[in-house]
């Protein structure tokens, strides 16, 4: 039981912190939380599924045009929606809720409401450690860690990461410094999203796709951004582990109480903030007069 | 100037005539999602037929049926549901309502239909307690009548009936006297009595219970419970699920190459689409259902035959408002008026050979259950494909397939 | 007399001279003469959802627009109300005219313990934690279906009254009267206190201000009125089930607070009976009844692209404008304050002209 916890949490945390490394860089650069996040994790999957299953067009392939227009359909929501409407926090909030709204809606006449399934890209299991782990999460688990790799290697050892980590640092000094801050946005917004899209390409294939696929981890994802502290992408990336283990135990440990694995993440996460109102590794912002 | 006053009064007196020869029934369902478009597909189907053959006979005077289409939006919200049905009742005139499905909202939408006093023909939700008010308050409840499901308590007897047969199989086939059974419900109200049932009944038909997991009804990975349900050697995987657990669960179980088979109430499992949506991995999943390619009765076959021919897929359980109309036709031809007062005893008095099966109502206006009325069938996925396998003395059922050990 | 005289000198002077007033009373007066003229019995069931949800949507408003402590899982006490009044009235057979006040205690209570644990959560962190308490909530629910009925609820509740038209008069005099209390509320001191901690909490401590005792009173008075509303909605529909705690409907009034303008209480009162019946009325066309999602997400979004402070300040703005000297709202179209008697658009064209020849 306890490689059984090690193994799923261990994938499950990967494809957490995916999503949830996108949104904290979003929320440090933008100050937006992005509620439509997931949105996208599930525009991803549907535009999967629709080159691979409807198209035909082989998994590498349908993965890349899937990643690239959904990042390409978000650069231009955010320039259209919420660049307008940057200074009013408020509606900036409503503005992503109405877009994920319309992307459920759109999902939902275009393919229907039932539930559709992706082929697996690759068949069969390996036994590790007495436990047999199918290869399609395997290779999640691989291509999470190339994806965090990259953002990684972007946001440390580039010029464009740099001007993403002063603009999130502080965003007016950043202006002043002579980064095009708007520029400097969108480009997060890009890798963010992008980041959600592989998440969406990558687990679609485990999981249903259906319309409403983008609130349970929205929800997860919203409390391992607040657990690990909004802004902080280490406090992401142990925060998404965390849950993930935390859900992994519930499930494997109380196997009647499976369905409350959802309510203990939340209850871990209200928890900590008792604890330290910033998340673990959060950073109390001064109040921006 | 005054020609288009004449040709508009025409035309509304032509409407108003035509008003007055129709019988307006309502549909009501949650018409994006399939269960509604089975409802709607079934009635269509029941329409087209009645008014080919010259509509219905109400006392002396022959109507047509026209149909209202009442999307209800219930997965979303059970008060949009309750505003759909005022609004068919009180805007569109309706005289009858059919449908409805998440049995939440079907309760609330009771309690409008009641309120007008309007015969109300449920083809969806299979709570009790939506048969316990008519028992309890007569008066005021006695316009409802479930017309599909059987109600759920009776939904257990079937299951059970089927698990024995799986159980006689295994046993022959691997020489276990007492098969391993794991029960793995979502987590959901209707599944308590049953969960209840069978830790109670399942030894004494010996068979033995290794386990019960609850996962959510959304869930997306059972990785958890099926490497549990592996670790403690169950033969018979008893599913009690409405959810897309259901599809996780055939999914996950075919990736594994599980040994145990699958079979218990697995409503995604029913649908066509099930076998896509679980990439093809979900062979010998079984499930109760209500329509094959099987006779039932003398009207099945054609039923679902013709069901296929005009929609492109096999009917769904909520296809039954197809039953339910042509029943409330030949309530209303043996009572001669459209009366609900003067309805409700001629229902409750009605034996009616359908597509599904015969339906007759008892005390609680619920299909009253039992071999030879209404029971519904069992079917297992082969290969693609979904095989009809119980009752099996029912001419056209196939055999039930195990894995390969 | 004297009592008549009075009332139409206070109409006159207080509320006909500003035209949103005016437009208030005309709406006020409309809403509660509507069943007299036009009686249809699916008309009033919308009139009296909306009533109830703009309950809800004030009481949101004054939460998350006065001491900015945006709230995403408002649902809960609306949730709360629902549930404790249906338990009360079925399982101890309790009249529902009381348990809808029973219902509004136990949803202040739930308030003040999800106040109090917010207490030191500021901005987004605060937002995102209410969300998890319906979620937590709704899991409680699901571990004791005995008590809760699980995902089914508690139905067969009874009615409060029994035609359509006592039921939607319940709602829509509760709703003025709730609205018009915390719209008071909110205008009064009490009020300036709230928007104080809003802008600047820490300054508003350094002034003395017990801004936690504030904050808690808040969360008590929202969520009494939140639970209010969801216990007369249970009652309506005769059933308290999981969908009065969903996400969903934490975002719906989220939605329904932020487009008609936040810190305002009538803004999303103005929303809900424009939004509600609007989506409700495009869900009855067979063709667009499935687009009624799509279409209220895309109306909300244009119409924050030209109104980001939402409708009702948009509104405002457009006929009133405010003196410039004693900073009292006047009619847009007066040209001298109605109070000071000061002009209210600048005469400043010498003095542009000055300026600009240098």
């Amino acid at each position: 039981m306890l490689q059984d916890i090690l193994v799923t949490g261990l994938v499950n945390g990967g494809v957490y912190a995916l999503l949830a490394i996108g949104f904290s860089l979003i929320f440090g650069v933008a100050r937006i939380v992005n509620i439509a996040h997931t949105a996208f994790y599930m525009l991803a999957a549907y535009c999967f599924y629709a080159l691979l299953v409807k198209a035909n067009l082989g998994f590498v392939l349908s993965a890349v045009i899937a990643v690239g227009a959904v990042t390409l359909v978000a650069v231009v929501c955010y320039r259209l929606v919420i660049e307008p409407v940057r200074e009013h926090e408020a509606a900036v909030l409503i503005a992503t809720i109405a877009l994920a709204l319309i992307f459920q809606e759109l999902m939902l006449l275009t393919f229907g409401g039932h539930y559709l399934g992706i082929p697996s890209t690759l068949e069969g299991v390996v036994r590790v450690l007495g436990v047999s782990i199918p290869y399609q999460r395997l290779l999640i688990l691989v291509v999470a860690a190339a994806a965090l790799t990259l953002v990684w290697f972007v946001l440390y050892r580039t010029r464009l990461g740099l001007a993403i980590r002063a603009t999130a640092n502080d965003l007016e000094v950043a202006n002043l410094m002579g980064m095009n801050v708007n520029r400097v946005a969108m480009a997060t917004v890009a890798i963010s999203v992008a980041l959600a899209a592989v998440a969406g390409v990558v687990v679609a294939p485990v999981f249903v796709v259906d319309p409403f696929m983008w609130l349970a981890p929205l929800v997860t994802m919203l409390a391992i951004v607040v657990l690990g502290g909004l802004g902080s992408l280490k406090g992401s990336l142990i925060g998404a582990l965390i849950i993930g283990y935390v859900e992994a135990i519930t499930v494997f440990a109380l196997p009647a109480g499976a369905y409350l694995k959802g309510a203990v993440a939340l209850l871990i996460m209200v928890a900590v903030l008792l604890a330290r109102p910033e998340g673990l590794f959060g950073v109390a912002f001064e109040e921006e007069r | 100037m005054l020609r288009s006053i004449v040709v508009a009064l025409a035309g509304a007196l032509l409407a108003a005539g035509a008003h007055a020869q129709t019988i307006k029934i309502a549909i009501l369902g949650p018409m994006a999602f399939v269960q509604g478009e089975n409802h709607w597909a079934g009635a269509e189907m029941a329409r087209d037929q009645i008014n080919k053959a010259g509509g219905i006979n109400v006392g002396g005077r022959k109507m047509m049926i026209e149909l209202v289409r009442g999307d209800t939006n219930e997965m979303q919200s059970v008060s949009d549901a309750t505003n759909t049905v005022e609004r068919v009742v009180t805007r569109d005139k309706a005289d009858f309502l059919i449908g409805g499905f998440r049995s939440e909202a079907v309760l609330a939408m009771q309690e409008v239909a009641m309120d007008y006093k309007k015969i109300f023909l449920g083809a969806g939700a299979a709570h009790s307690k939506l048969g316990i008010n008519v028992e309890q308050n007569y008066d005021r409840y006695k316009y409802w009548f479930r017309v599909t499901p059987p109600k759920d308590v009776d939904l257990v007897r079937t299951t059970f009936a089927v698990l024995a047969t799986v159980a006689d199989q295994i046993r022959k086939q691997l020489g276990k006297p007492s098969p391993k059974v794991a029960i793995l419900a979502e987590k959901a109200v209707w599944v308590e009595g049953i969960v209840a049932a069978s830790q109670k009944n399942l030894p004494a038909m010996k068979m033995e219970v290794v386990g019960l997991w609850q996962p959510s009804a959304v869930a997306t990975d059972v990785t958890a419970e099926l490497a549990a349900i592996d670790r403690a050697g169950a033969d018979i995987v008893f599913t009690l699920l409405s959810g897309p657990v259901g599809i996780v669960v055939g999914r996950q179980m075919g990736e594994r190459n599980m040994k145990a088979i699958a079979f218990g109430i697995n409503v995604e499992a029913q649908k066509d689409a099930f076998w896509q949506a679980a990439a093809g991995k979900a062979n010998y999943v079984s499930t109760l259902d209500t329509y094959a390619e099987v006779q039932m009765t003398p009207k099945t076959i054609e039923f679902v035959r013709a069901f296929k021919e005009r929609f492109g897929k096999a009917p769904t359980y909520n296809a039954g408002t197809h039953d339910a109309i042509q029943l409330l036709k030949t309530a209303i031809e043996q009572a001669g008026t459209t009366d609900a007062d003067k309805l409700v005893p001629v229902l409750e008095k009605l034996s009616f050979v359908g597509a599904a099966g015969v339906i007759e109502f008892d005390k609680r206006h619920d299909p009253v259950w039992g071999l030879g009325k209404s029971t519904g069938i069992a079917v297992q996925w082969q290969d693609g494909k979904k095989v009809p396998f119980w009752p099996p003395q029912v001419p056209g059922m196939q055999s039930f397939k195990m894995p390969a050990r | 007399m004297y009592l008549l005289r009075r009332g139409w000198a206070e109409l006159k002077n207080e509320v006909f001279v500003l035209p949103s007033r005016t437009l208030v009373l005309a709406w006020v007066v409309a809403l509660l003469a509507l069943p007299a003229v036009y009686g249809d019995a699916y008309v009033l069931r919308i009139l009296t959802m909306t009533c109830l949800f703009a309950i809800f949507a004030a009481s949101w408003d004054l939460l998350a627009g006065y001491t900015g402590q945006v709230n995403f899982g408002h649902a809960l006490f609306f949730g709360a109300g629902a549930y404790t009044s249906a338990l009360l009235s079925l399982r101890l057979g309790v009249s529902p005219w009381v348990t809808i006040w029973a219902g509004a205690a136990v949803a202040t209570l739930v308030g003040v313990f999800v106040g109090y644990l917010c207490l030191r959560l500021r901005g987004s962190y605060l937002s995102l934690a209410t969300l998890a308490f319906p979620l937590i909530a709704l899991g409680l629910l699901f571990a004791f279906p005995g008590f809760s009925g699980g995902e089914l609820g508690i139905s067969g509740l009874r009615r409060l009254a029994l035609t359509p038209m006592a039921n939607y008069y319940i709602a829509a005099v509760s709703m003025l009267a709730i609205v018009f209390a915390l719209w008071k509320l909110a205008g009064s001191k009490f009020g300036i206190v709230l928007h104080a901690i809003r802008d600047d909490e820490v300054a508003a401590r350094a002034s003395g201000i017990n801004t936690p005792r504030y904050k808690l009173a808040v969360f008590a008075v929202s969520a009494a009125a939140a639970g209010f509303a969801g216990a007369l909605l249970a009652h309506y529909i005769r059933i308290a089930g999981p969908s009065s705690l969903e996400v969903a409907l934490s975002f719906q009034v989220v939605i329904w607070g932020i487009f008609g303008g936040v810190a305002t209480i009538y803004g999303p009162v103005a929303a809900v009976f424009l939004l509600y019946p609007l989506t409700e009325w495009l869900g009855s066309f067979r063709a667009v009844g499935e687009l009624r999602l799509l279409a209220f997400a895309v109306i909300v979004l244009l119409v924050l692209l030209f109104m980001p402070r939402g409708l009702a300040p948009w509104v405002r703005d457009r006929i009133e404008a405010q003196c410039p000297r004693c900073k009292q709202r006047n009619g847009a179209w007066k040209r001298l304050c109605r109070l000071c008697g000061a002009p209210l658009k600048a005469e400043v064209a010498r003095a542009q002209r000055l300026v600009g020849h240098q």
